[in-house]
């Protein structure tokens, strides 16, 4: 522990330079993300990609920088956080009443929720699940038939819908015990195929209409279909979700960071690395492995929830084989086992097809362009992941 | 008086469809003591390993450890039982560091779920914590040199760093039992004797540990354990004091080859 | 009554035909190449669009009519272009995925299944719409006194013909010889002076081509094609392979007549079962696969410690 008292030392001199690389990143960060949404000419957001990519090259190239940001943060995680906090406060507010802006951040929380969510299967544990969309929407669909059936309010159905898409991502899990890789894989892309077609068909969950009508959340009184009001500024109605979604993406952030630091998170990582020799260390690998595909469930039903109740109505098609193909391109594009990269994935894949309409028809050609791209140039994503820091390392 | 006996099998026999890889063998490991297993490529050594770990269950026969019946008993509780293993083709997980490689060794050690993990933060924080120093310690004990490195990836260590670091994992469960796979394999005369002076000091530091090595180097055979037992189509040929089973000439030409049975 | 089961017996050979053609090709390329080609389907589904521009192509340019003769011309050049669609894929794409993790493999070729998708139906006039799809045989055949459609026979017939041409590629060949080996061990292959880029090139040709007559055979049964046939169809080909056991062939086709004879009996028998086919048909992937890990014919591998 003596490392520990030197980096303490050391970090005096260093914390202010530390903490201004630590604002500056950070605001860099969030200036960049408001162009981005904002921008409307196609060229401009081809300039803005073009610069994140001369961003990427540059560290990639020059390592120091990467570990000296890297370092900053590890040494100010409080003000980091608490920056971090403030300018996901106040980014609503510098989007100048831009509704579809706003909307654009609530769909990139939910996917950054549900790539977080997979990234505990994908990157912690290397687990292939295909079948992340299908938990979404079953914790859509559970929450919106007890609003709709039973007139369950939002907060309520909340919880209970991760209740029961953490059920179906026990059932989803239980194959895992036997099968493997591909085999694995198969099972969660026809456990998705299934769900969808049975939402599909079902009588009470509407058939290919799906579900209309999901009532809008109110909290002491306020309705979140009206507009919100902070220090006298008026923010459209989107803001609610936006702050909601926020807290959710927070919630799952502080999951995904304490489960990784801990020894589920190195169980995890260790039947990753050899499967064998981690049982043969006294982890009870299928468990494990149950446990992977019950967790991702579970965020996953809390984004389906959310969904639904923000948009309102919900339909089979929201929830396909290719939506859970995007979360696990957000995963492996953004970097696995890392929490930051998962999130940049999440935000920059949700955005992206979004904001080259110009090409509107061509969106998905695009995007799949983009992801064999970015497979082929950078396998190991925006940001790779990293070994554990103890103490002063 | 002799020490109690902590490991045995009675009548162990595995077979594979139709291939028996091992008919019939009985061994007793008392505690304490080191007991060597020789024998040529594709004896049952790795076999016997694999049933006493729980890898393979044997289609007859029996293993006890301590008056307990270990036969069905999944691999991963084996380990929380009190037996360690390392393997022949060092398995790290070796894109983690070094350090958190012996840490996941203590996992049966250790009890934090997810709830702790998440809602009891404290408690995990810890546990693990406490785990790490442990873990920082044992990597003391084995060499000096691998302490220094275990902020590493333990893919970046040379081979025998890993060997010595998969022992302190396998340590790190605080076995009554180790069982070390070719510990030697790969390394030159220099690092085989750097291996045999740390697994003295092992030993000098744990009286109650009982160990058995399968190997291939015979200076190594002959220097540490205090018994040797001898494997051959996955029968047991012998089992003695390295003195006494390097005379039976059915061993010098099983094993030893025929030139070593010519000197003898 | 004899005759509507015979109509499905029929039914339930000829869609297991098709589905095994593009099976075969899963299971070769996992074979051969250790990693999952998830675009099989897609690569296969341009035949029947390549074919049907050519016809196009060649009544508009020559002095020809769309005849069956002509149209069978088409298929064959739209089978040859897909082999090669198939080895340029590897070439561009799929080769820089060789050694990569088997996720990341699989992702990138669902990417590339959809970048097809999208080519042909922003490439193929009118590309989102479906197009009728003819038949290069028409009429019907008494068997067993009772009449069937011509064509489904002839479908029949030409994927029992090369699978056993597969067959007899991979077991009396040279080439089939280096394929094998090559699925075995590719480095001893190496060794052997058997280039493995140039196996995988004509592994590549090969279950592309395969994979495009089991595409065409599937149009002209539903005289039609779309763009996205080829999701529905390429996720039960992959799955007729792994169900059989991936790089086992025989398990592939067993694989593909399971999934097509429930496929058929939930549609004939259960009512409203055409809606409910797929979750019958993964319902019973996910079963096997949780019973037997490794598929029906696969090699259970025993860990090597």
């Amino acid at each position: 522990m003596s490392t520990q008292s030197i980096s303490t030392a050391s970090a005096g001199a260093f914390s202010v330079s530390g903490l201004m690389i630590v604002v500056a990143s950070e605001l860099a960060g969030a200036a960049f993300l408001r162009e981005f949404l904002l921008a409307e000419d196609w060229r401009y957001v081809v300039a803005l990609l073009a610069a994140f990519g001369v961003a990427l090259v540059v560290m990639q190239s020059v390592p120091a920088i990467e570990r000296r940001i890297e370092n900053a943060f590890a040494a100010q995680r409080r003000a980091a956080t608490i920056v971090a906090v403030l300018l996901v406060f106040a980014f609503p507010f510098a989007l100048g009443g831009n509704t579809y802006a706003l909307h654009l951040c609530v769909i990139a929380q939910l996917y950054a929720v549900l790539a977080l969510a997979l990234n505990f299967q994908l990157g912690s544990a290397n687990i292939p699940n295909f079948a992340t969309g299908a938990s979404y929407g079953i914790g859509a669909y559970a929450s919106a038939l007890l609003a709709l059936n039973f007139g369950v309010s939002f907060w309520l159905a909340l919880p209970a819908a991760a209740i029961v898409a953490t059920l179906s991502g026990f059932l989803l899990g239980l194959p895992s015990m036997r099968t493997r890789d591909s085999y694995l894989a198969l099972v969660t892309i026809a456990f998705g195929v299934v769900v969808h077609q049975l939402l599909n068909n079902l009588e009470f969950t509407g058939g290919p209409n799906g579900l209309v009508g999901i009532p809008v959340p109110e909290l002491f009184g306020h309705s979140f279909a009206s507009p919100l009001v902070i220090f006298g500024v008026q923010l459209p109605s989107q803001a609610n979700f936006y702050y909601l979604s926020a807290v959710l993406v927070a919630i799952s952030i502080l999951f995904a960071g304490r489960l990784h630091n801990s020894r589920v998170g190195l169980a995890w990582n260790a039947l990753r690395a050899d499967d064998l020799a981690a049982r043969c260390q006294g982890i009870n690998t299928t468990w494990y492995k149950v446990l992977a595909f019950a967790v991702d469930a579970f965020l996953a039903g809390f984004a389906g929830t959310i969904y639904a109740f923000y948009v309102g109505y919900i339909s089979p098609d929201n929830f396909t084989f290719l939506v859970s193909v995007t979360i696990m391109t957000m995963v492996i594009a953004g970097g696995m086992d890392n929490i930051l990269g998962v999130i940049v994935g999440a935000f920059l894949l949700t955005l992206l097809p979004e904001k080259l309409r110009a090409f509107s028809d061509y969106r998905i050609l695009f995007f799949g362009v983009t992801v064999i791209a970015f497979l082929m140039i950078r396998p190991q994503g925006i940001f790779p992941q990293r070994l554990r820091r103890y103490g002063g390392h | 008086m002799e020490a109690p006996v902590v490991l045995s099998g009675e009548g162990l026999t595995m077979r594979f469809g139709g291939i028996v890889a091992m008919a019939e063998v009985s061994f007793e490991l008392r505690r304490g003591e080191i007991l060597g297993i020789i024998g040529p490529n594709g004896a049952g050594k790795s076999t016997l390993l694999n049933i006493v770990t729980g890898i393979y269950r044997p289609s007859s026969g029996e293993v006890w450890l301590e008056g307990e019946r270990l036969n069905g008993i999944p691999s991963h509780r084996i380990v929380s039982r009190g037996i360690a293993r390392t393997f022949q083709s060092s398995r790290l997980f070796t894109d983690l560091s070094v350090l958190d490689n012996v840490i996941i060794g203590r996992h049966s050690r250790t009890r934090s779920g997810v709830f702790d993990a998440i809602f009891r933060r404290g408690r995990a924080d810890r546990e693990l914590a406490e785990s790490a120093a442990i873990a920082e310690e044992l990597l003391k004990g084995v060499s000096r040199d691998l302490f220094d490195q275990r902020h590493r990836a333990a893919g970046e260590l040379p081979q025998a760093d890993r060997r010595r670091l998969e022992i302190a994992r396998a340590l790190a469960s605080e076995p009554k039992v180790l069982l070390l796979d070719e510990p030697s394999s790969g390394m030159d005369d220099a690092d085989t004797d750097a291996l045999m002076d740390d697994i003295r000091a092992i030993c000098a530091a744990r009286p109650e540990l009982s160990m058995m090595i399968i190997e291939h180097d015979m200076r190594l055979v002959a220097a540490l354990p205090h018994r040797v037992m001898v494997l051959d189509y996955g029968q047991k040929l012998a089992d003695g004091p390295y003195e006494e089973i390097r005379r039976i000439p059915r061993v010098q030409e099983a094993y030893l080859g025929r030139k070593a049975a010519q000197h003898a | 009554m004899a005759d509507l089961l015979l109509q499905q017996l029929l039914n339930w050979i000829v869609l297991g035909s098709i589905y095994a053609l593009i099976a075969v090709g899963f299971s070769l390329l996992f074979g051969v190449l250790n990693i999952i080609h998830f675009s099989h389907g897609d690569v296969s589904f341009v035949a029947p669009f390549v074919a049907l521009g050519a016809v196009q192509v060649m009544v508009a340019s020559l002095p020809v009519a769309a005849t069956p003769g002509i149209l069978l011309l088409c298929i064959l050049l739209a089978l040859l272009l897909t082999g090669i669609l198939g080895v340029v894929l590897e070439v561009l794409v799929i080769r820089r995925f060789r050694n990569a993790p088997a996720m990341m493999a699989l992702v990138a070729t669902v990417a590339l299944g959809i970048v097809l998708r999208e080519l042909i139906r922003h490439l193929y006039p009118n590309g989102s719409n479906p197009h009728p799809f003819p038949r290069f045989v028409s009429g019907e055949i008494a068997i067993g006194g009772v009449n069937v459609s011509l064509f489904a026979v002839v479908a029949v017939v030409c994927s029992v013909a090369a699978v056993v041409g597969l067959f007899a590629l991979l077991n009396h060949t040279r080439l089939g010889l280096h394929i094998r080996a090559v699925s075995q061990d590719r480095d001893a292959a190496r060794l052997m002076s058997i280039s493995p880029t140039r196996i995988f090139r004509a592994t590549f040709f090969v279950a592309s081509a395969i994979g495009a007559v089991g595409a065409v055979f599937f149009a002209g049964y539903a005289n039609l094609i779309r763009f996205d046939f080829s999701i529905d169809v390429g996720l039960i080909g992959f799955s007729a392979a792994v169900l059989g056991g991936l790089g086992s062939m025989a398990g592939a086709i067993v694989g593909s007549l399971l999934i097509a004879g429930l496929d058929t009996f939930v549609q004939a028998v259960v009512p409203n079962g055409a809606s409910y086919r797929l979750v019958f048909v993964f319902l019973l992937v996910i079963a096997v696969l949780v019973f037997k890990p490794a598929g029906l014919f696969g090699r259970t591998v025993v860990e090597k410690v």
